[in-house]
C-alpha cells in the first residue's frame, strides 16, 4: 500500500448510520506514521498507526475492522489484501487493551461489598435468625415434621408398612426404657421422647425433630458396654433438645439460594455450590455435634455415669473404621474422633470410682438381642 | 402491441410503480455469516474456562459468544457489533449480589419457616397441596424482580449493540414494565390463556416503543387481536385434549385418552408455533422512524424441528463424550463392563480402593462434567445457531435508504449492566 495505490474500504464515522466508501493509504504527517482515510465527498480523516486498534472476535474472518483507540466509535473495515497485511505489520498496538484504573477500583469496591453482604447474611444473620425461628415452631408441628422424616428414612433403609424395622423384643425394650430413664433423670423434655432400635447393620444413630431417637442394631453390636450406648443416646437427646434438625434446615434453605446465585448454574458452578454448601453445613453441624456431646456429658454426669465410656465408643469407632475415612455415618462424618474422645474423658466426673452400671449384664444382653 | 400495453393505464401504473419501488429502495437483506467450526471452538474454549474457574468466567464467555453471534448478523452486509465486556458484566453482577444476597437469604428463611410452621405432617393430600402452594409463593415473590431484571438485561444488551457504528438504546423504564407485566400475566392466567395475545402485544409494544436505533425510535404498530391466528395450534391442542377426555368419560372407553395424549404432545408444537408466528406478525408491524419497516418470514415447523432434532443430536454427542470417559474410567477401575451395580459391593469395599480406583472415579466425574459442558457446546451449534440463522435470513428491511439519515445517540453507561438478570439467572439465552 502506497500513495499511488490506495486500498478501498468502508468507513462508519460513528455519527450517522451512513456507510462511507473510502480510499485508504499510509502516509507520514508531522513525523508520525498515519492512515489517511479519504471519503469521496468530504475531508480526509487521519488515524495515527500508534492509535489503531483491531475489533476482534468477528464471526467471519474476511479482513480487518479497525477503530481509533480502544473506545473509538468510528469503524474502518478493510477486506483481506495488501493493505490489511501492511497494517498488521506496521501498526504497533492493534491488540492493546487497557483496563481503566477507575474500573478496577470500582470492581474491588463492589467485590468487597458483595463478599461482605454474602458473609453477613450467611454467617451472622442466617444462623441467628434460624436459631431464633427454630424455637418458634410449635412442638406439635415439629413432631409432625419428624414423623414424616421418620417415614422417609424408614423407607430409605429398606423398611415398609409390612416390614417394620423397629425391634421389639420385650426384654430389650424394657432395658432401653430403663437406660433412657436413667439418662434423662430430672431433665425436662418438651417432647414425647421415643427411643427405638432399627434392625440395620450400620453403626449409627440419629434423631429426627420432635423427639424420635433411633439406634441401629449395628451400633449395639459394636458397643462394648451399655455405658457406651448411653453416651450415644445422650448425644442424640442433645440433638432433640437443641432442635438441631430444624435449625440446620432453616439455615440451609437460606444459604443454598444465595450460593446458587453466586456460582450460577454451570457445571463448574454446580460443583462449587455443592462443595461450599457441604463445607458450611459441616462447620455448622460440627458445632451442633460438639454441643450435643456436651449435653451428653452433662446427662452422664447427672446420672453418675462415667463419660469416659462415651470416649470408649469413639475409640471403638476409630478402630473399626480407621479414623474418619470410608464411614458413611454422621457420627464419623465429623472428624477428630480423638478430640471428641478426649473431651468426653475430660468431662468425666466418675473417674475410677465405682458407679451403678446403667444396665445389669442380663439387661445388657437383652438390649443387644432386642432384634432377635 | 407495445403501444397497446403502454396505453393501458393499469399496465403503465403497475410498471412504473414496480420500477420506482425497486429503483428507489430495494429491501435490504440480512446476511448470516456464522459457521459451525469457529463457533464450536469458541463455545468449547469458553465453556472449559468457565468450568475451571468454577463459573466465574461465565461473564466473559457470554460476552464472547454474543460478539460472535452479533458479528455474524449483517444487515446489508454490514455486521452488527457487540461492545459489552466481561468486566462490566462481572461488576454489575457483584452490585446485584451485594443487594440481593440479604434480601434473598432473609426471604427464603422466613418462607421455609412459614412452610415448616403450617406443615401439617403426614403424606396426606392437604399437606402436599400446601407445600406446592408455598413453593409457588416463593416464585411469586421473586417474579417482580425477574421482570425487572429482564427489562434491564434487554436495556444493557441493546445499549452495547451497534450497527454501522450507531448505538441502539432502550429508555430506563423497568418498573413500568414490571407492573404491566404482572397485570397482563394475571389477566392471561384468569382468562385461561385466552387473552395471551393481548399480553404478548402490549408488553412487546411497551418494550419496542422505548427502543431506539441512534436518534430514531422504533414503533410497534398493529392490533393485539391480529395475533389470534398464531393461537391456532393452542386451540387445536386444547380441543384434542378436552373432546376425547369428555368422550372417554361419557362413553367410558379409555381408548379416547390416546387422542388426549396426542393433544398433550401437540401443545409443544403450539408453543413453538405461537412464539414464531407472533414474532413474525409483530415484526411486520414494527417501524423504525417514519419509513423503515421489516418483513420477516420464519417458519414455525423449521424452528420446531431444529429444536427437536438439534437437541437430539446434541444429547447424542454429549452422551458419546460421556461414554468415552466411562470406558477409560472402567479400565482404571478394573471393571471389564459397566457392571457397576453388580459389582457395587466389591467396588465400595475399602480394601479394593487402589490408586487406579481413584483415577477411574475422578475420570467418571470429569466425564460427567464433560457431558454437561459438551451438551451446551453442541446445543450452540445444532440449535442456537441454526435457529438464529433462520430468523436472520428470513428478515428484510424495507426502505433502507432512510437509515442513512439516522444519527448517533449518547452512551447509556449502566454500571449495573445486567447483573440482576445474572444473579437471578433469568438473562437472555445468548
Amino acid at each position: 500500500m502506497d500513495i499511488n495505490a490506495p486500498a478501498q474500504g468502508k468507513y462508519f464515522d460513528g455519527k450517522s448510520a451512513r456507510q462511507l466508501p473510502v480510499n485508504v493509504h499510509m502516509d507520514t504527517r508531522h513525523d508520525t506514521r498515519v492512515l489517511v482515510i479519504q471519503p469521496a465527498e468530504s475531508a480526509e480523516i487521519i488515524w495515527p498507526l500508534e492509535e489503531l486498534r483491531e475489533v476482534r472476535e468477528q464471526a467471519r474472518d474476511e479482513g480487518i475492522v479497525l477503530s481509533l483507540g480502544q473506545d473509538g466509535i468510528a469503524r474502518l473495515i478493510l477486506l483481506h489484501g495488501a493493505a490489511e497485511d501492511l497494517i498488521r505489520k506496521t501498526a504497533p498496538k492493534l491488540g492493546k487493551v487497557v483496563v481503566k484504573k477507575s474500573k478496577l477500583r470500582q470492581l474491588a469496591f463492589w467485590a468487597g461489598g458483595a463478599v461482605a453482604s454474602v458473609a453477613l447474611i450467611m454467617f451472622v444473620i442466617l444462623p441467628a435468625l434460624s436459631n431464633q425461628l427454630a424455637t418458634m415452631i410449635p412442638v406439635e408441628r415439629e413432631a409432625a415434621i419428624g414423623q414424616t422424616a421418620m417415614t422417609q428414612i424408614h423407607k430409605f433403609l429398606g423398611g415398609s408398612d409390612e416390614k417394620d424395622l423397629t425391634c421389639s423384643n420385650p426384654d430389650g425394650v424394657l432395658a432401653l426404657q430403663k437406660m433412657t430413664a436413667r439418662m434423662l433423670g430430672d431433665t425436662e423434655v418438651p417432647y414425647d421422647l421415643q427411643v427405638k432400635v432399627f434392625k440395620h447393620k450400620m453403626i449409627n444413630a440419629f434423631a429426627v425433630p420432635g423427639g424420635n431417637v433411633v439406634l441401629f442394631e449395628g451400633l449395639l453390636d459394636a458397643a462394648r458396654s451399655p455405658e457406651e450406648v448411653a453416651g450415644v443416646l445422650g448425644h442424640e437427646i442433645g440433638h432433640v433438645m437443641n432442635r438441631d434438625p430444624m435449625r440446620l434446615t432453616l439455615r440451609s434453605a437460606g444459604s443454598v439460594g444465595i450460593l446458587g446465585m453466586v456460582f450460577g448454574d454451570f457445571a463448574g458452578g454446580f460443583m462449587a455450590l455443592v462443595l461450599t454448601e457441604k463445607l458450611i453445613s459441616a462447620q455448622y453441624a460440627q458445632g451442633a455435634e460438639s454441643d450435643a456431646d456436651e449435653f451428653a456429658h452433662e446427662l452422664m454426669a447427672d446420672a453418675k455415669l462415667p463419660a469416659a465410656s462415651f470416649a470408649e465408643f469413639f475409640r471403638t469407632l476409630k478402630d473399626k473404621h480407621g479414623g474418619q475415612s470410608g464411614l458413611m455415618s454422621h457420627l464419623a462424618s465429623h472428624p477428630d474422633l480423638d478430640g471428641r474422645a478426649n473431651a468426653a474423658v475430660a468431662a468425666d466426673v466418675v473417674g475410677d470410682a465405682n458407679y451403678e452400671p446403667v444396665l445389669t449384664p442380663f439387661e445388657w444382653r437383652a438390649l443387644q438381642n432386642i432384634c432377635d | 402491441m407495445s403501444s397497446d400495453v403502454s396505453n393501458d393505464p393499469f399496465s403503465r401504473l403497475h410498471r412504473e410503480d414496480t420500477r420506482t419501488a425497486t429503483a428507489a429502495s430495494p429491501p435490504m437483506d440480512v446476511d448470516y455469516r456464522g459457521t459451525q467450526g469457529p463457533l464450536f471452538w469458541l463455545a468449547l474454549r469458553t465453556a472449559l474456562l468457565t468450568l475451571i474457574t468454577l463459573g466465574f468466567y461465565r461473564f466473559w464467555a457470554k460476552t464472547r459468544i454474543r460478539k460472535y453471534f452479533w458479528s455474524a448478523t449483517a444487515p446489508g452486509g454490514d455486521p452488527m457489533e457487540y461492545t459489552g465486556n466481561g468486566l462490566e458484566k462481572l461488576l454489575g453482577f457483584l452490585i446485584a449480589v451485594a443487594f440481593l444476597a440479604i434480601y434473598l437469604g432473609l426471604f427464603q428463611v422466613l418462607l421455609s419457616f412459614v412452610g415448616l410452621s403450617v406443615f401439617s405432617g403426614g403424606d396426606g393430600p392437604e399437606s402436599q397441596v400446601l407445600q406446592v402452594a408455598l413453593g409457588q409463593a416463593t416464585l411469586l415473590a421473586v417474579i417482580p424482580f425477574i421482570f425487572y431484571a429482564q427489562y434491564r438485561a434487554r436495556r444493557y444488551i441493546l445499549s452495547r449493540t451497534r450497527w454501522r457504528g450507531v448505538r441502539f438504546g432502550v429508555d430506563a423504564a423497568a418498573w413500568g414494565y414490571v407492573w404491566r407485566a404482572l397485570v397482563h400475566w394475571f389477566i392471561t392466567i384468569i382468562s385461561l390463556g385466552l387473552l395471551l395475545p393481548r399480553q404478548t402485544f402490549w408488553l412487546e409494544k411497551y418494550k419496542i416503543d422505548r427502543t431506539w436505533y441512534g436518534n430514531t425510535k422504533f414503533v410497534q404498530g398493529g392490533k393485539w387481536t391480529s395475533l389470534y391466528p398464531a393461537m391456532k395450534h393452542y386451540f387445536i391442542a386444547a380441543g384434542l385434549i378436552v373432546v376425547p377426555s369428555l368422550l372417554a368419560w361419557t362413553t367410558e372407553q379409555p381408548v379416547w385418552l390416546f387422542f388426549a395424549f396426542i393433544g398433550g404432545v401437540w401443545f409443544y408444537y403450539a408453543f413453538a408455533y405461537y412464539a414464531v408466528e407472533s414474532f413474525r406478525i409483530l415484526a411486520d408491524q414494527k417501524r423504525l422512524g417514519e419509513r423503515v419497516g421489516f418483513i420477516t418470514g420464519p417458519r414455525a415447523s423449521k424452528v420446531f424441528w431444529t429444536y427437536i432434532l438439534g437437541a437430539l443430536l446434541a444429547s447424542t454427542c454429549a452422551g458419546l463424550v460421556f461414554s468415552a470417559f466411562s470406558v477409560v474410567a472402567s479400565n482404571f477401575m478394573g471393571l471389564t463392563t459397566f457392571g457397576l451395580l453388580a459389582e457395587g459391593e466389591k467396588l465400595f469395599n475399602p480394601e479394593n480402593m487402589s490408586i487406579g480406583f481413584y483415577i477411574g472415579g475422578a475420570l467418571f466425574v470429569i466425564g460427567y462434567l464433560a457431558m454437561l459442558l459438551s451438551y451446551g457446546v453442541f446445543g450452540m451449534i445444532f440449535v442456537s445457531q441454526p435457529v438464529l440463522e433462520h430468523y436472520v435470513e428470513t428478515t428484510q428491511i424495507l426502505n433502507p435508504e432512510a437509515l442513512d439519515d439516522i444519527q448517533q445517540r449518547s452512551r447509556d453507561e449502566m454500571v449495573e449492566a445486567e447483573g440482576f438478570a445474572d444473579a437471578l439467572d433469568v438473562g437472555a439465552a445468548i
